[in-house]
């Protein structure tokens, strides 16, 4: 058992993610002594470790620069031999090849729906933002009405007017920059300015500007919409903040910006650090809380490892008197279905009767792509990967039928859409058509012949993206796998996930978007149907009576799983983020978003855990 | 993965076996043939990529990335081959025509392995490429050095920079890119 001394913890959080960190810097600068236990490993004195990782993958995804290693000799690390696994991207390719989803010796997550679940996350200090885009919308009325407005779903327990003043106090903290003129649309108002102007504009922003006056969109639901093109508020420097730089354009706010511009966790941990009352226990999982016989939480078990892959070298269980779960909405309902005993006959924050929800209501954003060559350059592959996007389509009567969605617009090429520029500069190297742009027949090109084609396509590419709002469905889970454990013998996360009509209607209503918004451009569209076995994929009806394959992406966007509500009846946590069950146990992050709205979560997260960390701190623990 | 040390990243001995250092700190050259391949590799590579010679080596160049490629091209059994016509040719145009529509593969795909070293900073290996029908997405394939991807040249050609490498300024992404010559040309001196 542990044989450290700790002083008396006022508070113990479980990840140093955005949620953790952000709570742990408030109660650490109120004078509270809290302790975090996070899974991965330490934070770095610098980024330049995880920069080098990043510049010799070769499959740079969101997870490639950090760890634990993706690869072993080749293939896709044994999710059973990892001590503290998270998902990859690359576990989500095509049935019986390299990456198949429902392989448990491939993918850390075992997916047993009719559609896999497409978002993956970091266990490591900072957590999984630090590979968000740094998108820092905030939600807009309507979305917190659901019920009241749309006769769908639920209301949050809250409405915008309660968490105005947060989101304000959020953008301060994580530095957002933005100007309001630009974002008092569908309802949004401020009581506060943004701290810095903001993102310019990209050449691809303003060619897709052009196109918004005469833009129609018939048959779902828009046809008085006022189309235009909005800056996009991002945790990004438009001026040197918090001691960190001006945004220099390095096209990589996923997987890593190379020189901290973007906000990401990190920042907040090291202030966290620097109160002198917070303390980080790295590799160290949580694996079990303990309730006492009033119903409080009274510790929580932990396991130390010293590596990876290596051998366990500690286990303990420490107690404080609140515990802050922060561990993503697929650890989190982990950790407390794994926290069964007599007392939590059904896991911790999840009921005595078999009526809890913890884990259930799994949320995502699914992101259709649409892809195309404009008439004319446009020079994407520079800037911020995203400085603009459509946001008056994200509210309207049609959320009665389908969901609403806002669009990125991508700064990147195809570099999402196609892996470009590598897939075009293969294609007309070697005389192959994996990307589109070298058909009829494929030509096979070198020097200047070369460099014209390649200068021709890569500079007209552009892709679009929509964030689709999902329905919450119980039957959308989180449980704990019986047969597949991780490198510490802990049962991995089971997910069992499925898209709606409601939701299938609404990327279907995308698709239709993204065709007229390149048509109206005279862009060509190059947007690819999924093949059959691609598993993130469904079929839907196309116009002309046959159906088509649409893809889906994951946004990084994990929602859901242990709602805030009204009641215990039919919620995890109170607007507090407070377990109905447990008076000092704290459930934070987009868990407990009770529908998924459209904008990303992280804002939200963040004004909602300034919320809880304020209450904590003068009503809780003084 | 290669492993790679800090010493690699800043652009001190890559990979390059073309120099090493002696304990009194001077560079011992080795065969004077590897030199001048050296050079008729950059000359030759300028031809296939179509990136001026200067923009590939620079005189100034700390970081020298084309000795990565010159020694990941010269393991290869085609290079010998390859650096023959080179070596015959009347000027590097010429022997880039007879390299890229040569009947032999082992040289016709080495050329398109190299040029591909140079856009992508990944080395393709010709088997690979030279496969019916060639696999996609290929693997394994390799990211030769950390600089390389930083050098890349596709990036250039579309008037941008490597994601996670900008050289620029805030705000640059609101205007035009300099023209392409700008990017790839040979620099003209003043």
């Amino acid at each position: 058992m542990c044989a450290d001394k700790v002083d008396p913890l006022d508070a113990i959080i479980v990840g140093s993610g955005v949620s953790g960190v952000l709570i742990a810097k408030a109660l650490g600068r109120a004078g509270k002594k809290v302790l975090i236990l996070e899974a991965g490993e330490k934070l770095p004195p610098d980024i330049n470790g995880y920069m080098n990782r990043f510049l010799t993958a070769t499959a740079k995804v969101p997870e490639s620069p950090y760890p634990p290693e993706i690869f072993t000799d080749s293939k896709l690390t044994d999710p059973a031999t990892v001590n503290a696994g998270r998902p990859t991207v690359l576990s989500l390719g095509h049935w019986y090849k390299f990456g198949d989803a429902r392989d448990p010796k491939q993918a850390y997550l075992i997916q047993k729906g009719t559609l896999p679940f497409a978002s993956t996350y970091e266990r490591i200090n900072g957590g999984s933002a630090r590979h968000w885009l740094g998108t820092s919308l905030r939600f807009i009325p309507a979305d917190f009405e659901m019920k009241s407005r749309y006769n769908r779903f639920t209301d949050w327990p809250i409405k915008y007017n309660d968490l105005e003043r947060w989101y304000g106090l959020a953008e301060k903290e994580i530095g957002v920059a933005a100007d309001v003129e630009d974002q008092n649309y569908l309802g949004i108002h401020f009581s506060s300015q943004y701290p810095m102007p903001k993102i310019p504009l990209s050449r691809v922003d303003m060619a897709v500007a052009k196109g918004m006056t005469t833009l129609k969109v018939p048959g779902i639901g828009l046809d008085s919409t006022e189309w235009k093109v909005s800056s996009t508020p991002a945790a990004r420097n438009s001026q040197p903040y918090q001691d960190r730089r001006v945004c220099a354009g390095n096209t990589n706010c996923i997987p890593i910006c190379p020189i901290q511009a973007k906000y990401d966790p990190s920042v907040t941990l090291a202030d966290a650090l620097r109160t002198g009352n917070v303390t980080v226990w790295n590799r160290s999982v949580a694996s079990q809380l303990v309730v006492d016989e009033a119903g409080r939480v009274s510790g929580v078990d932990f396991i130390e490892y010293a590596d990876d892959q290596g051998p366990i070298v500690r286990r303990g269980r420490i107690t404080a008197k609140v515990f802050i779960l922060a561990g993503n909405a697929i650890e989190t309902p982990r950790l407390l279905l794994m926290s069964k005993n007599e007392r939590t006959p059904n896991g911790v924050a999840n009921r005595r009767d078999g009526e809890g929800v913890v884990g259930k209501f799994l949320m995502d954003h699914p992101l259709y792509l649409g892809w195309a060559l404009m008439p004319q350059p446009v020079w994407g592959y520079r800037g911020p990967l995203s400085t603009a996007g459509i946001e008056v389509c994200r509210d309207g009567d049609f959320r009665r039928d389908r969901g609403a969605f806002r669009i990125e617009i991508g700064n990147e090429g195809w570099n999402f859409a196609t892996l470009d520029p590598d897939t075009t500069t293969l294609d007309l190297v070697n005389g192959l058509n994996h990307g589109g742009l070298n058909s009829d027949p494929p030509r096979a090109l070198f020097g200047a012949a070369l460099v014209k084609e390649l200068n021709d396509k890569l500079s007209r590419q552009f892709r679009i993206g929509f964030l689709v709002e999902q329905s919450p469905e119980a039957t959308n889970t989180v449980t704990l796998a019986e047969h597949a454990t991780d490198g510490l013998g802990l049962p991995r996360p089971q997910i069992d996930y499925n898209l709606s009509d409601y939701t299938k209607q609404g990327m279907a209503a995308a698709k239709t978007t993204a065709s007229a918004i390149f048509k109206n451009l005279g862009a060509t569209e190059f947007t690819q149907p999924a093949d059959k076995d691609d598993p993130c994929s469904f079929e839907w009806p196309s116009d002309q009576g046959q159906t088509t394959r649409i893809k889906y992406f994951g946004a990084g966007h994990i929602i859901g799983t242990h709602r805030m509500g009204t009641s215990a009846n039919d919620s995890v946590v109170d607007d507090m983020q407070r377990s109905w069950d447990h008076e000092n146990l704290y459930l934070v992050g987009s868990g407990t978003f009770p529908t998924s709205a459209t904008a990303n979560p992280t804002l939200t997260i963040a004004a909602l855990c300034l919320r809880t960390a304020d209450h904590i701190v003068r009503r809780v623990l003084n | 993965m290669i492993d790679f040390t800090r010493r690699k990243v800043l652009g001190v001995a890559g990979g390059t076996v073309v120099g090493e250092v002696s304990p009194t700190g001077t560079i011992e050259r080795a065969a004077a043939d590897d030199a001048s391949d050296l050079n008729l590799f950059v000359k030759i590579s300028a031809a296939l990529t179509g990136i001026g010679e200067k923009r590939l080596a620079p005189d100034v160049d700390p970081i020298q990335v084309k000795h990565d490629y010159f020694n990941q091209a010269k393991s290869d059994p085609g290079f010998e081959p390859l650096m023959q016509i080179a070596r015959a040719a009347p000027d590097a145009n010429s022997a880039a025509e007879k390299i890229m529509n040569n009947a032999d593969p082992q040289i016709k795909f080495l050329g398109r392995s190299i040029i591909l070293a140079w856009y992508l900073g990944v080395w393709y290996e010709p088997t690979v490429l030279a496969q019916v029908p060639a696999p996609f997405p290929v693997n394994p394939m390799k990211v030769v050095s950390p600089v390389a991807y930083t050098q890349g040249w596709v990036w250039r050609v579309a008037q941008a920079h490597p994601m996670g490498y900008s050289e620029q300024r805030f705000g640059y992404w609101s205007d035009e890119p300099l023209s392409l010559d700008d990017f790839i040309k040979n620099p003209v001196k003043p």
